[in-house]
């Protein structure tokens, strides 16, 4: 069943990439080279090869230097950005998660603090994150807590943090709502305290909310931290890459997609993990429930 | 000394507003230690509300309520009943033990004495190998049978059942009335039953309490004399069907007073 379920999944992903592979083809060959206008507005992508170079000559890419004359491959340097910011991503999704699920059990139990706090966390997910970006630079560099300094890259992993907890918070919410009037009656028989019916009825009952909402808030940590390098220009992340890249698009326009693929391999690497954790948490819950 | 004393007890939901419901006034209610009680009536005669009462999950609005000779609420803080539902409500990520561990888990028991416990109790419901499946592996019956599993695993002195057989075919009913019965004996457990079906509270009662709705009340308690012993043979035996006349000849009561108001719907005669 469950490798069945894995293989179809796996094939249908080699599906979705092929046909966009052969769409951008396509494109590439009955697209106007120069872009197509109408009344002045230029509403179709140039299809010549600055603008949207073939796969293989972004696929090739990877095999060449970074630099003319340097030794270092690019595959390697895309991958060492990649699980750098693997690992800010991290730290963003473990806090996001952290102050998601802290919000969502302090807004089941008090109904005061959900009416009068939930406006504001949809309002945040409203701010610019571009914006944000350097004001969270400066306030951490002003931190001072005893002898802890706020290294630069905790900022982009904050941002990715404001981007992970929200859905976090949204969909733990209302899987802890989702505990049936009956099995919170039969915890109420029981005698049970408010902790007792959190973690042995709410918690379990949640898990098929929050195992989505924890798949949004991965991809989400992950933007944050790509979108706080490019806006803060840290070094050593993707997001640096993708600048640097894009700055010698007229020399060598393949080579920015290398990053850019960097970038989406550490957006499907952060949610295989947490569709890892589906797998695990779900495998003996009733098959209607987990699909 | 009696297992459950209710006493003049009163329930009124939205007191003062134009909502007011009077779900139960003034009803009082002796249980004796091993007695089977069973509550019937048409939808809206309080019997679910009393059985809350008993169970201290809702407070009477009047009058008083004493489990064991204590509060109500203390009897609930020391787990002094158990409870089983209309939906077996068993946990889905929880194995059949570990499922009728949960009372026990609750009170703080350790785990050895809490695995022997589950064991014995799968046991009594007669079903001990399928203790590491997964309730919704389970047919309905045999859910239910790990819901009052789990009811009984601290071994409460009371058994609060509301409406249990209520989603299970006939025959599998008729099978589970005459396991409750055992179990019951067995373990020599109070219960007080809410029901719909008019055989069932005869089969199973000592007691059978018809209720009636607006306001919710008790119009007649009536004994059944079916013997310790009851099998198959009870369900033809002439008493049965004297039960089943008294109880409907209450119910009619009710009936005719309320005969307007369309009152006997949700009463299964059968």
């Amino acid at each position: 069943m469950l490798a069945r379920r894995i293989a179809y999944r796996s094939s249908m992903f080699v599906v979705a990439i092929a046909s966009v592979v052969a769409l951008w083809e396509l494109y590439k060959v009955v697209g106007p080279q120069d872009g197509g206008k109408l009344f002045g507005v230029s509403i179709l992508p140039r299809a010549n090869d600055t603008a949207m170079p073939h796969i293989w000559s972004m696929l090739s890419r990877y095999g060449r230097p970074e630099v003319r004359g340097s030794d270092t491959k690019i595959w390697s340097v895309v991958l060492s950005g990649a699980f750098f910011s693997l690992r800010l991503s991290l730290v963003g999704f473990f806090l996001g998660t952290t102050i998601g699920v802290g919000l969502a059990v302090l807004m089941s139990r008090f109904r005061v603090v959900q009416r009068g706090l939930l406006p504001y966390l949809v309002m945040s997910q409203t701010v610019p994150l571009i914006a944000l970006a350097p004001l969270v630079v400066s306030w951490g560099g002003k931190l001072e807590i005893g002898s802890f300094v706020w290294p630069r890259w905790l900022s982009a992993s904050i941002l990715g943090t404001f981007l992970a907890f929200f859905p976090i918070a949204v969909g733990t919410l209302r899987g802890l709502a989702s505990a049936p009037a009956a099995a919170l009656e039969l915890m109420e028989s029981y005698a049970a305290s408010w902790k007792q019916t959190l973690f042995k009825l709410k918690f379990p009952a949640a898990v098929p909310y929050m195992v989505p909402a924890l798949k949004l808030g991965a991809s989400g940590s992950v933007i944050g931290v790509v979108v706080a390098e490019i806006s803060t220009g840290l070094k050593g992340g993707i997001g640096r890459l993708i600048i640097e890249y894009a700055r010698e698009a007229t020399g060598d326009p393949a080579k920015v997609f290398t990053a850019v693929f960097g970038a989406a391999a550490l957006g499907i690497t952060m949610s295989g993990l947490v569709a890892l954790s589906d797998v695990v948490l779900m495998r003996n819950r009733p098959k209607e429930s987990s699909t | 000394m009696s297992a459950l004393e209710v006493l003049a007890a009163s329930k009124i939901f939205n007191q003062g507003t134009t909502k007011q419901v009077d779900a139960l006034v003034d009803v009082s209610l002796t249980v004796q230690p091993g007695e089977f009680v069973s509550l019937i009536g048409p939808s809206g005669c309080g019997k679910s509300t009393l059985l809350r009462l008993i169970a201290n999950l809702l407070e009477p609005t009047t009058g008083s309520v004493s489990v064991n000779k204590k509060t109500a609420a203390q009897a609930r803080l020391d787990r002094d009943y158990g409870m089983a539902f209309q939906q077996a409500g068993l946990f889905d990520w929880r194995t059949v033990s570990k499922n009728i561990e949960l009372p026990l888990e609750l009170k703080g028991w350790e785990k050895s004495r809490r695995e022997t416990r589950a064991k014995e109790m799968l046991e009594l419901v007669k079903l001990p190998e399928f203790a590491d499946l997964y309730p919704w592996q389970l047919s309905g019956g045999m859910q239910q049978r790990i819901a009052i599993a789990r009811a009984l695993a601290s071994h409460p002195p009371l058994l609060l059942m509301d409406e249990p057989f209520g989603a299970l075919d006939e025959m599998t009913r008729e099978y589970m009335q005459g396991e409750l019965l055992r179990i019951c004996g067995e373990t020599s457990t109070t219960v007080v039953f809410v029901t719909h079906s008019i055989p069932e509270a005869v089969y199973l009662s000592n007691r059978v309490v018809v209720m009636s709705p607006r306001p919710g009340r008790i119009t007649k308690v009536i004994e059944v004399g079916l013997g310790a012993t009851r099998n198959e043979d009870t369900r033809a035996a002439e008493g049965f069907f004297k039960g089943i006349t008294a109880v409907r000849e209450a119910l009619r009561g009710t009936h005719a007073e309320h005969a307007a108001a369309n009152a006997v719907r949700g009463v299964e005669d059968r």
